[in-house]
């Protein structure tokens, strides 16, 4: 990002090929669209051109990326606002459970339920798991990213995942009634 | 530790990011106590379940690569057709913003003034005075970037390391000192993000057979596949043909890393067309 802040603005499509997966999957796992997940994503590297400036190679770059991420999704839902967004169905992707490690880690849990109960979560519970399990970031670019004290996302990791149990629980008992 | 600060680092036990001694901790903790024994087990259960999850998510469509390359590419062009910056623009951008530095050039600017209506007043021929005054100047202000260029890529701080780097662009590309302190930087620098800014700034130094065998040589050096990877690119750019037979080696050598290997793969196929 260095190098595109100085004015190399091609090599931002380094940075598009590494992180745009993991932002559809930032943005898809929050509003459920795939569409508005793939205007999102070139939203945030049209953003990053324009704020290149801003950057500071001393602060974290995925951490700075998932800061404008939410601004982008903040001003999206802002110009939707009063609009109906579709909701998908992702059914396309299943993961091989069958054979590899996987399978004992997972203890024959039903991920269609794990992530049924993941979006019931409220946004700032399913968003604090989704950055912090699916984006795999540390605590201390979770307090840049949401503005708080890294002793604040450690309470908060907690409650997402007690708040995650307990809509897991109750939609296992949905299902078997 | 009591319950509370156990449920406190539970999730930093579930991700391993826990010190050692924090982690031994938590596991004698565990031993004497039954309900966060339990929720420990429910809770990293789940855990490892939300992990594969994102298998379970579509992946963006092909459309979304095409559209960002397009974007990019409308946006360069529109970079290149604007209008470029005026003369006092690009005065203002000589102007460096250490206030030190500010007082070295004011300094050299009153002498060579002083200098300038010295020989004025002996009455000599206006015109070759001007001339070698503005030879003379021209020198002072290409010593002066080259000294601020050197000095700040040797700072502690990596910001100011970066700021050296961008101050390297406005030397002339046959300054070999200028040179020197990139290739060590290149190679040496602590900072990821500043080695990546060097091998930037390198470019404009491609002319050189020493940057060329350099650039290569560095390769095998660096230990982050990011700036490999930049290597790789800037030898493309600069059609380092020589370069073939090291990034035959790379691409084949299991031991690098693999996006390094497909980009070394790909550079190939670039300077071999």
């Amino acid at each position: 990002m260095a190098a595109v802040g100085s004015g190399e603005v091609q090599k931002l499509a380094v940075l598009f090929e590494r992180h745009h997966r993991g932002l559809f999957r930032y943005f898809v796992s929050m509003n459920r669209n795939r569409e508005l997940s793939e205007d999102l994503v070139q939203d945030v590297f049209f953003r990053m051109l324009r704020y290149r400036a801003s950057y500071d190679a001393q602060q974290s770059f995925t951490a700075w990326m998932y800061q404008i991420a939410r601004n982008a999704s903040v001003d999206q839902a802002q110009k939707r606002r009063g609009e109906v967004i579709g909701i998908d169905e992702f059914t396309e992707h299943k993961p091989d459970l069958s054979p590899g490690p996987e399978e004992s880690a997972v203890r024959g849990q039903d991920l269609r339920l794990l992530r049924l109960a993941l979006d019931r979560l409220p946004a700032d519970k399913r968003e604090l798991l989704v950055l912090s399990r699916f984006q795999g970031m540390k605590y201390d670019e979770l307090s840049t990213v949401l503005g708080c004290e890294v002793g604040t996302v450690k309470v908060r990791v907690y409650r997402a995942m007690r708040a995650l149990e307990q809509a897991y629980l109750t939609i296992s008992g949905e299902k078997t009634a | 530790m009591n319950c509370d600060l156990a449920r406190l680092i539970l999730p930093e036990y579930l991700s391993q990011s826990l010190g050692e001694s924090q982690e031994l901790a938590f596991a004698a903790h565990l031993a004497t106590c039954d309900a966060c024994r339990a929720e420990t087990e429910r809770l990293g259960s789940l855990w490892r379940g939300l992990a594969l999850l994102p298998d379970t998510l579509p992946e963006p469509g092909a459309n979304v690569r095409d559209r960002f390359y397009e974007s990019l590419a409308a946006y360069r062009h529109g970079l290149e057709s604007a209008p470029k910056h005026g003369f006092k623009e690009k005065l203002a951008a000589l102007w460096p913003k250490q206030a030190a530095f500010q007082m070295a050039i004011s300094f050299a600017l009153l002498v060579m003034g002083i200098g300038v209506g010295y020989e004025m007043q002996r009455e000599k021929p206006v015109q070759p005075v001007v001339g070698s005054e503005l030879a003379q100047l021209r020198g002072e202000v290409s010593n002066m970037r080259q000294m601020v260029a050197l000095s700040l890529m040797q700072q502690q701080s990596a910001g100011e390391r970066l700021r050296g780097v961008s101050w390297a662009y406005r030397v002339e590309s046959t300054d070999t000192e200028v040179l020197s302190a990139l290739l060590t930087t290149v190679n040496n620098d602590d900072s990821v993000n500043v080695r990546l800014s060097a091998v930037g700034a390198l470019h404009a130094f491609g002319a050189s057979p020493v940057t060329r065998a350099a650039i290569v040589q560095s390769i095998r050096k660096q230990t982050s596949p990011l700036v490999q990877i930049a290597l790789i690119e800037l030898l493309v750019d600069l059609k380092v043909t020589d370069a073939a037979p090291e990034l035959k080696r790379l691409a084949s050598d299991n031991t690098i890393d693999l996006s390094v290997r497909e980009r070394a793969n790909w550079a190939l196929g670039k300077l071999l067309q």
